[in-house]
């Protein structure tokens, strides 16, 4: 009888105990869902108090914006997170939750998030590799493209964030693709900057032989390359550049001769030694720091690294030294100078199921005033917006900032999309991996282009 | 005590937090994949079953073959240089005695101490063709030019250096522990014998430390197999997927290329090649065994 009762006390133990931990998970996923770990609010205990108490009088509001920019403090974040705290404050009722994860943790977490409850205003990328699949999902909500005919968007800006004509979601830069260079070290070697790809080549043969790094290419992303690609594609076809790309990826056929040709002159340039010895498997911030030791002498990446001109850790005579060009024509090639590689990628949307969607609306509208993103970006110098800049002049601009503008201004035509963010986001895993072996020679240019088509299915 | 165990009802819920957990934290996620891999699941939307197409993908796809060929060559170089060393290495380390052994015994364990991010980095830089030690330290020997450790003929070899220079400590704590269990007296006999270092270890820490070795020899495939962070962190796979593994791969498939259904579809059959592995080794072994 005792031994009875001991076991189904035991018995009962055990349930209690597991009934106990069913219950502390429960409890324990519930403030994880509410509150995002990298919360850039001191107030979320009294945010959280709010949103319980708020459904009483309507007044408390709680808008959770998801970010693909950590850093607060610096370039892009710090605009970011100027214009939440403008709009907590014009807005008492309202409180504006960060979640920032840096770019691959955040399109991983942000999948996750499609499948279960997305946060209201997100950072998404309007280019198909990453919003095909998220639209086809249904997960952002349609925007009234009305709304925004006074914002001053650049023409063409908003096209990579419409679906079969409804507008999800709103472009936040201007990224044009150039060559950085470093003026003092080009004056006292008697370099001069290249205007044909021919005289490029032989620029960077002169640089390498007096033992410096012709151009600092992040070759092991894979992405910076195949913007390079794009650059180059650009310059052998033209205004033709959009529509091959897109021929190529629908037909899974990539035997155009301007694509085999653009290939061509990335391999002799890589196999000519134009970037640093190792640079398939150097990362971003190796490369970087080869151009702003003065290791090399050109930098290839996008016009968001305008910011270095105004960054306190690169050596001033570097620093002050930073210009920049665009990609020299190329020998036959349908482009002119200033027929450039840009387009518009990130931006923000609003999620379809936010419980606060016409809140999030009308802080998503808020920050694309054009007084906000544009203005502070300009002021921050981290490149160009993707509206009209041209009210925000200070006078103060950094001579880096002052010819971006000239280039973008002077542009007869502009690109769009790079190659790689034209396909699926299968197609930008193949490209990004397999330009890395064409251009160090281990891949035929011709089983490289059968891959791309490969990819396309 | 004993009439309580045989009791149902407490049986039963002693089993039951375990398999519980089981069912949940491994069987349902298992079969998940199984599902998801017969599915063009993108991880957001609708899945699609597409029957076996995503395994008949897989197997004519190039870089899931490099990865498991990288696996066998990882796992070859952990049995055929890291364990031998190891073993070698804790036998010398038992023989040292005194302070020399504690201080060895942390020094050598130290790799494994250190965070992969910071070894990833560490190595990186090492590596690196412009301002990385090795470079140097070649330079200072007067060889001209610099050599691309990173290539893609030359970056897989340095991926195994680092992780056969990271998994060592490991293996040689375990070894060591091992040899520590031997007892002396054999060691005793076998001087008084006149045996000399070497009969020694051969005849008598060698066959001792088999049961050691078998659980070393297993984690250390299993562990080839598994391998993703280290190489995730160093090269991720590339340049042009020299250096991929099975799971940076999946990694990179299920959450990069929004191909979800494929990347469960590698994860089953990554299952089945572990499973396969063990079954394997544990017959293998118990052969011996026997034998």
């Amino acid at each position: 009888m005792k031994k009875k009762l001991m076991a189904s006390l035991l018995a009962a133990v055990m349930s209690v105990s597991l009934l106990a931990g069913c219950g502390d998970s429960g409890k324990n996923t519930q403030p994880a869902n509410n509150t995002p770990n990298n919360t850039a609010q001191a107030d979320n205990a009294g945010s959280d108090a709010g949103s319980d108490a708020g459904n009483n009088e309507g007044e408390k509001i709680t808008i959770r914006l998801f970010s693909n920019l950590p850093d607060r403090k610096n370039g892009q974040g710090l605009v970011e997170q100027m214009i939440i705290d403008e709009y907590m404050a014009a807005n008492p009722n309202v409180v504006i939750e960060v979640e920032a994860l840096d770019e691959e943790a955040y399109k991983t977490k942000f999948k996750a998030y499609a499948m279960n409850g997305m946060p209201d205003v997100v950072s998404i990328w309007g280019q198909p590799s990453f919003l095909d699949e998220v639209l086809d999902a249904g997960v952002l909500a349609e925007l009234n493209e009305a709304d925004y005919a006074d914002y001053g968007f650049i023409a063409g800006s908003l096209e990579g964030f419409k679906k079969d004509g409804k507008l999800y979601g709103l472009p936040r830069n201007t990224d044009i693709q150039l060559i950085y260079y470093n003026q003092k070290m080009f004056a006292d070697n008697g370099w001069s900057v290249p205007t044909t790809y021919d005289e490029l080549m032989a620029l960077c043969a002169e640089i390498k032989d007096a033992g410096i790094i012709p151009m600092a290419m992040d070759g092991g992303d894979g992405w910076p390359m195949a913007c390079y690609l794009t650059n180059i594609l650009v310059k052998v076809a033209g205004t033709d550049y959009a529509n091959i790309v897109r021929n190529a990826i629908e037909t899974g056929d990539f035997t155009a001769p301007e694509l085999v040709q653009a290939t061509q002159i990335l391999v002799d340039s890589a196999q000519a030694g134009m970037f640093q010895t190792g640079y398939d498997s150097q990362d971003y911030g190796t490369t970087m720091n080869l151009f702003t030791n003065g290791q090399a002498a050109m930098y290839c990446m996008g016009s968001w690294d305008c910011s270095m001109a105004l960054n306190e850790d690169i050596a001033p005579e570097i620093r002050d030294n930073i210009r920049a060009f665009t990609m020299p024509v190329v020998d036959g090639g349908k482009a002119g100078a200033n027929d450039i590689a840009a387009w518009n990628g990130g931006g923000y949307a609003v999620s379809a199921s936010s419980e606060v969607k016409e809140e999030a609306i009308k802080f998503l509208n808020y920050m694309y005033q054009p007084d906000k993103l544009s203005k502070y970006g300009w002021e921050n110098g981290v490149g160009m917006s993707a509206q009209d800049q041209t009210a925000y002049l200070t006078g103060n601009e950094t001579e880096l900032q002052k010819q971006v503008m000239d280039i973008l201004k002077n542009a007869t035509s502009v690109s769009g999309t790079p190659i790689n963010d034209c396909g699926s986001a299968a197609f930008k895993t193949a490209i990004e991996s397999k330009i890395q072996g064409v251009s160090n020679g281990s891949t035929t240019i011709e089983d490289f282009l059968a891959a791309m088509g490969a990819a396309c299915e | 005590m004993r009439k309580l165990y045989s009791n149902k009802p407490v049986i039963f819920s002693l089993v039951l937090p375990g398999l519980l957990v089981f069912l949940f934290a491994v069987l349902a996620p298992i079969c998940l994949s199984v599902y998801y891999g017969f599915t063009d699941y993108s991880g957001m939307g609708k899945a699609q079953l597409v029957g076996w197409d995503n395994y008949v993908k897989l197997f004519h796809d190039e870089a899931f073959g490099r990865a498991l060929e990288n696996s066998l060559l990882l796992a070859i170089g952990f049995i055929c240089i890291q364990h031998p060393l190891a073993i070698i290495v804790a036998a010398v380390l038992d023989k040292l005695q005194g302070k020399a052994e504690g201080i060895f015994r942390c020094i050598y364990f130290i790799p494994n101490v250190i965070s992969v991010a910071v070894i990833a980095y560490l190595w990186k830089f090492i590596y690196n063709p412009d301002f990385g030690l090795l470079n140097n330290l070649l330079k200072a020997f007067g060889f001209q030019g610099q050599v691309n450790w990173l290539s893609q003929q030359n970056a897989i070899w340095s991926v195994l250096i680092v992780l056969i220079w990271h998994g060592f400590g490991w293996g040689m704590l375990i070894y060591y522990t091992g040899i520590k269990n031997i007892d002396p007296v054999l060691y005793e006999a076998a001087s008084i014998d006149g045996a000399n270092w070497w009969t020694t270890f051969f005849r008598i820490t060698l066959p001792l430390m088999k049961p050691v070795i078998q659980i070393n020899v297993t984690m250390a495939i299993i562990s080839a197999l598994k391998q993703m962070e280290t190489v995730y962190l160093l090269t991720n796979g590339g340049p042009n997927n020299s250096t991929q593994f099975a799971a940076n791969y999946l990694y990179q498939q299920a959450f990069k290329a929004f191909k979800y259904g494929y990347g469960n579809a590698i994860g089953v059959v990554f299952i089945i090649i572990c499973i396969t592995v063990t079954v394997v080794l544990n017959s293998i072994f118990k052969d011996k065994q026997n034998a």
